[in-house]
């Protein structure tokens, strides 16, 4: 029995009173006019809450496990942390409500409202979104494994790091979302939209994204590995760093992709050779495809031992092999890239160039690296050795995964302004 | 020196006026929040979420830490999870790390995993290091492997276990 009978609740609210941490299992409240009331930590499992007014309700860490609250009103509703584990919230309005951390396990969303909502870590795993709008919608690090997505609206929707493996997203629109380090593995999809969206680091690896929409979207460092993507529309997409595809797709709809590293527009390539960058034939995925004339590729089996290498500004060179005990000079913004299965072992890198380290990297005398511009070490890579920094700062970037036993060391030139 | 300030907040309410906060249930919604203008020195141990908007000269173990672009950490850190937009020094041990601002000379970082985000040559520079010392990943993964090349094509590492030098961080979990 609930602590308290329906007639009594709304008494309690009328003045104003709080009802926390009350009982209130199986309460039919359905339709009731409960805006701003306190429910925290109640216990609402198995309630009947249809069409109730719970505007801007203080739902903090409640029991809503099978409630029932189809067409509620639940605009601004705080719901952090709260359980709402097979509950069901069809059609209901969720606008800007706050749902950090709050278990929705197998909650059915169906043409749910949750405009600027609030996700963030919430569990969202078997759930169904289906034809939800979730514009503007926080979900960082929320749990979307298995999740119905079909249709749903995700416009400028903020998914970094969110899981969405294994999801359906067929015909859902991404449009202008962020989604960086969001994982897609083997996520199915077809007629996705994601127009401009950031993806950058993204892991759509053996996804189904068929007839999807990749205008102008930031993919660079994307894993494609094993994805379908055959009739996607690519024109403007940036692709630079992105792992292949194993998957030869067909009828691409594309004018041309960027694959500057910056993913400024200055690296095009054009649509006969989009496929070749898309299953990781020659050099093209890495380097960014730009005037073939300054790409330098050292393949995978190749070993170069006590070399000295010079390569020139605008050079982008990228290393499959292994190199030993080699010297290598770079010029000016030259783009020196260590594949993933590239292994520079005692090793010296000299001169500002742009250094991404996907595989390998050993000093052999310290520092093994000088004067470098940009210094990115990918998941995966690793750098053993000290870089000493260039005169002007040298741009880091150290992405989760990566391995380092590194000194980082001032510029000998510039040692009395540094951070001391 | 102005007179030390500490104080433990529950998220989004007003100020408890103690170090921490009971208990475990609690302690899930609270955090131990240095004030921008407090500069606490000594020991500070906490089962909390540390904020740190002030400055701090010592040693802290939480469960984690985050220093915003006005706060700043000079000592020694033991914490689960540290996100710094602001100033580092001295010696970090940590399972994730996400940094940006400044680190100072003489800093060691170690951590199971360490994002640092890459800005446009044109934008405001993400992190500025002085001499430090990084030491992120497992360590056995740093080996030369010449066969990587040449026939497995490099197998690599993903991260994994924290180096064998660190200790796991002590304090209650969140």
């Amino acid at each position: 029995m609930p602590d308290f009978t329906p007639e009594i609740i709304l008494s309690k609210i009328k003045r104003g009173e709080k009802v926390d941490r009350a009982d209130l299992r199986g309460i039919n409240l359905a339709k009731a006019a409960l805006e701003g009331a306190s429910f925290r930590r109640c216990d609402f499992e198995g309630a009947n809450l249809e069409g109730t007014k719970l505007a801007r309700a203080n739902l903090k860490s409640a029991n809503l496990r099978e409630a029932f609250l189809t067409g509620a009103d639940l605009r601004e509703v705080n719901l952090d942390n709260a359980d709402l584990e097979g509950a069901n919230l069809e059609r209901a309005i969720l606008t800007g409500a706050n749902l950090s951390r709050a278990n929705l396990e197998g909650a059915n969303l169906l043409g749910a409202n949750l405009v600027g909502a609030r996700l963030s870590h919430a569990q969202l795993d078997l759930a169904n979104l289906g034809g939800a709008d979730l514009t503007g919608a926080q979900l960082t690090h929320a749990d979307l494994v298995e999740t119905y997505l079909g249709g749903a609206k995700l416009e400028k929707a903020d998914l970094t790091n969110a899981n969405v493996s294994s999801s359906n997203i067929e015909e859902a629109n991404f449009t202008d979302a962020i989604l960086q380090d969001t994982r897609f593995c083997e996520a199915q999809g077809r007629g996705v939209r994601f127009t401009r969206a950031s993806l950058l680091r993204a892991d759509m690896s053996k996804a189904t994204l068929t007839d999807s929409d990749f205008t102008g979207t930031d993919a660079r460092r994307v894993n494609f590995s094993n994805t379908k993507l055959s009739g996607a529309k690519l024109t403007g997409a940036k692709l630079f760093g992105i792992s292949p595809t194993t998957d030869v797709p067909e009828n691409l709809k594309v004018e041309w992709i960027d694959m500057s590293v910056e993913g400024d527009g200055s690296k095009r390539v054009l649509a006969a050779d989009v496929v070749n960058v898309l299953i990781g034939k020659g050099a093209a995925t890495a380097t960014g495809g730009g005037p073939r004339a300054n790409v330098r590729y050292f393949g995978r089996g190749d070993v170069l031992r006590n070399a000295s290498l010079q390569f020139d500004e605008g050079a982008c060179v990228e290393i499959e092999s292994l190199f030993e005990h080699c010297t290598i000079a770079l010029g000016q913004g030259t783009e020196l890239i260590v594949g993933t299965e590239g292994v520079l072992s005692g090793c010296q890198i000299t001169g500002a160039g742009n250094i991404t380290i996907n595989g390998k990297f050993i000093e052999r005398d310290s520092p093994g690296i000088t004067g470098a511009s940009q210094l990115i070490v990918s998941a995966g890579g690793s750098l053993v050795g000290a870089v000493q920094q260039a005169a002007e700062w040298t741009r880091f970037a150290f992405e989760p995964g990566c391995t380092l036993r590194m000194k980082i060391m001032q510029s000998k030139s510039e040692r009395s302004g540094r951070p001391q | 020196m102005s007179e030390s300030k500490v104080v433990a907040m529950a998220s989004g309410a007003g100020p408890q006026g103690s170090i921490g906060g009971g208990g475990a249930a609690a302690a899930s919604q609270k955090q131990t929040l240095v004030e921008e203008g407090t500069k606490f020195k000594g020991s500070l141990s906490s089962s909390c979420p540390i904020v740190v908007r002030g400055r701090i000269e010592g040693d802290v173990e939480a469960p984690s830490l985050t220093v915003s672009g006005s706060g700043a950490v000079h000592g020694k850190v033991k914490v689960g999870e540290m996100r710094s937009q602001g100033e580092l020094a001295g010696e970090f041990d940590a399972d994730i790390v996400q940094l940006s601002g400044t680190v100072k000379d003489n800093t060691v970082i170690r951590a199971k995993s360490l994002e640092v985000k890459l800005t446009p040559p044109t934008g405001k520079m993400q992190v500025i290091f002085g001499e430090v010392q990084l030491d992120v990943g497992e360590l056995n993964a740093t080996k030369p492997n010449a066969d990587d090349a040449k026939n497995e094509g490099g197998k690599k590492n993903k991260g994994g276990g924290r180096p064998d030098s660190v200790a796991p961080p002590e304090g209650g979990g969140e």
